[in-house]
């Protein structure tokens, strides 16, 4: 900015350079929420009392709108609404203006600067980011299911466990009520990253649970590598990537265990079933260190993958790195709003 | 490995949902989310209301003013820009309506196209430790057109151009009023 003439003594640039900190957010001292919603909702009740007419009409109105909701999200069995939100997206070979439909066996394509969102039926959304190619492979109430080829998409479900999947090139995704991203490159490679609930990644029965801030990489012909959180060390990333993708076998295990800490139960406890039956003690050893196993899990039984002792071990692990993360994103949310 | 992974998360907003997230639930009629959408940009809106009117109470009505607006145009946010773009533009268009209507409710015009003319209504500025004035309170003392140009301008960010639409002077008139305003608080800090 060029200031006037008179404007560059260092006093007024000193009042400048303090007005350009001055907070960009104040909070009100009293909840202004209530009466907003209390504003909303009068409208809504004094349009009605005092417009009569409005009612049928508006019940009419009501009544359109929802069956063109309906007719827009699921209305049309095989096929699910696609919204174009940038650009110019393609389904099929024809080229989305505003709104329309994906047809199982449809691709839906976006280029550099397209983006699009189809409705998963009445359960979630899946936003499709640019450079992305996503196919509808199956639209019924039991299984909706996308698969996406390369680029990135972002899933929102709200819904019971297991009635969304997406596949790819390295396994399928598969919703356990959740949000999350999944980027997949032109080589197949993908990456899963987790910003609500837990995410199920499954290939030729090797399994990742993925929960919220953790993330988790996969390679075509190999499935799922072990979750990281979204913390975890460059050290126990390296040695993680080494024994998924790159046979780091024993000694990437030893470089694992050494870097891990508390908050990376989540990825030891994934690794107590992938290493080899020798090395499960050491897994065991380290990961019961910094994270005490419930009562009832008990080193033999982690031995022998007792599913039941597993599954226990998992549910206070789980619960740990949920609660954690929630708490990492308010405070990281408050530390970086600039309120006073 | 257990069979089925009960889910943590709920219709409640979610601190990991984006702002778009939010936005398209509020725009599907979610009022739980509009709450969530409130929360996260009050702060903002309620800023630029308070620098503007510098009153605290006018400020809350227009803040609450402003989300109602909000609600009710949601719609019509398509995403071309960031969501708090699209609502702090929106907040400041509610706060220059509002004054427009409070200026002809009291049948007094005035013009902004001379700086000179709005001149008045000036309070002292409280005295704070360290800077020698309270920034706060010397912008709150300023004309009423050059402090909202200089809120406009030297605090939100917008452009001279942004500024002369939303407010409906003349480009020129905004830059006016950003040299006036930078006048009368260099003479604040030298007083």
């Amino acid at each position: 900015m060029t200031l006037p003439p008179r404007d560059d003594d260092p006093q007024f640039r000193d009042l400048l350079d303090r007005v350009g900190k001055l907070p960009r957010s104040i909070e009100p001292e009293r909840d202004l929420w209530p009466g907003i919603k209390d504003r909303l909702s009068k409208r809504e009740v004094r349009s009605a009392k005092w417009q009569w007419w409005v009612v049928p009409l508006a019940a009419a109105a009501v009544l359109v709108v929802a069956i063109g909701i309906r007719s827009w999200r699921g209305g049309e069995a095989g096929s699910w609404a696609v919204l174009r939100l940038a650009g110019r997206p393609v389904v099929g070979d024809a080229h989305l203006a505003g709104s329309g439909r994906i047809r199982v066996g449809d691709w839906l394509t976006t280029d550099d600067s397209s983006r699009a969102m189809i409705a998963v039926g009445d359960i979630g959304e899946v936003e499709v980011q640019p450079g992305s190619r996503v196919r509808l492979v199956q639209a019924r109430a039991t299984e909706h299911r996308l698969a996406l080829d390369h680029g990135v998409i972002a899933a929102k479900v709200d819904a019971p466990p297991r009635l969304f999947f997406v596949d790819t090139h390295a396994g399928t995704a598969i919703d356990l009520g959740c949000a999350y991203t999944l980027a997949v490159d032109s080589a197949g490679s993908g990456l899963l990253r987790v910003t609500a609930g837990y995410v199920e990644f499954q290939w030729q029965g090797r399994r990742s649970i993925v929960p919220l801030g953790a993330s988790v990489a996969t390679r075509p012909g190999m499935g799922p590598g072990i979750p990281v959180v979204a913390d975890a060390p460059a050290a126990l990333r390296a040695a993680l990537a080494s024994f998924d993708f790159a046979a780091g076998g024993a000694t990437a295990v030893r470089r694992a265990l050494t870097a891990a800490r508390a908050e990376d139960a989540v990825s030891l406890w994934h690794l107590l079933e992938r290493v080899d039956p020798a090395q499960r003690a050491a897994v065991f050893d380290r990961l019961a260190n910094l994270f005490p196993p419930p009562a009832g899990v008990t080193r033999d039984g982690v031995q022998r993958l007792d599913s039941a002792q597993l599954e226990a071990y998992w549910k206070v692990i789980k619960r740990a790195a949920w609660r954690r993360e929630i708490l990492r994103s308010i405070g990281k949310r408050d530390g970086g709003s600039g309120t006073r | 490995m257990p069979a089925a992974v009960p889910r943590d998360s709920g219709r409640a907003a979610s601190v990991a949902d984006s702002d778009a997230l939010l936005v398209r639930r509020a725009q599907g009629g979610d009022d739980v989310a509009f709450a969530e959408v409130y929360r996260r940009h009050v702060g903002r809106v309620y800023a630029v209301c308070l620098r503007l009117v510098r009153e605290r109470g006018r400020a809350e009505e227009l803040t609450q003013d402003a989300f109602v607006r909000c609600w009710e145009r949601l719609g019509q946010y398509r995403g071309e820009s960031a969501f708090g773009t699209w609502l702090y533009r929106l907040a400041v268009n509610v706060v220059f309506e509002a004054g427009r209507k409070d200026r002809r409710r009291q049948d007094r015009i005035v013009t902004l196209a001379d700086p000179a003319l709005v001149e008045p209504e000036r309070d002292p500025p409280v005295r704070a430790a360290g800077l020698g004035i309270d920034l706060e309170g010397a912008i709150a003392a300023l004309p009423r057109g050059a402090r909202e140009v200089f809120v406009l301008f030297d605090i939100e960010g917008y452009s001279h151009d942004e500024i002369a639409e939303m407010t409906g002077i003349a480009v020129g008139t905004s830059k006016a009023q950003l040299f006036r305003a930078r006048r009368l608080l260099r003479e604040q800090l030298g007083a």
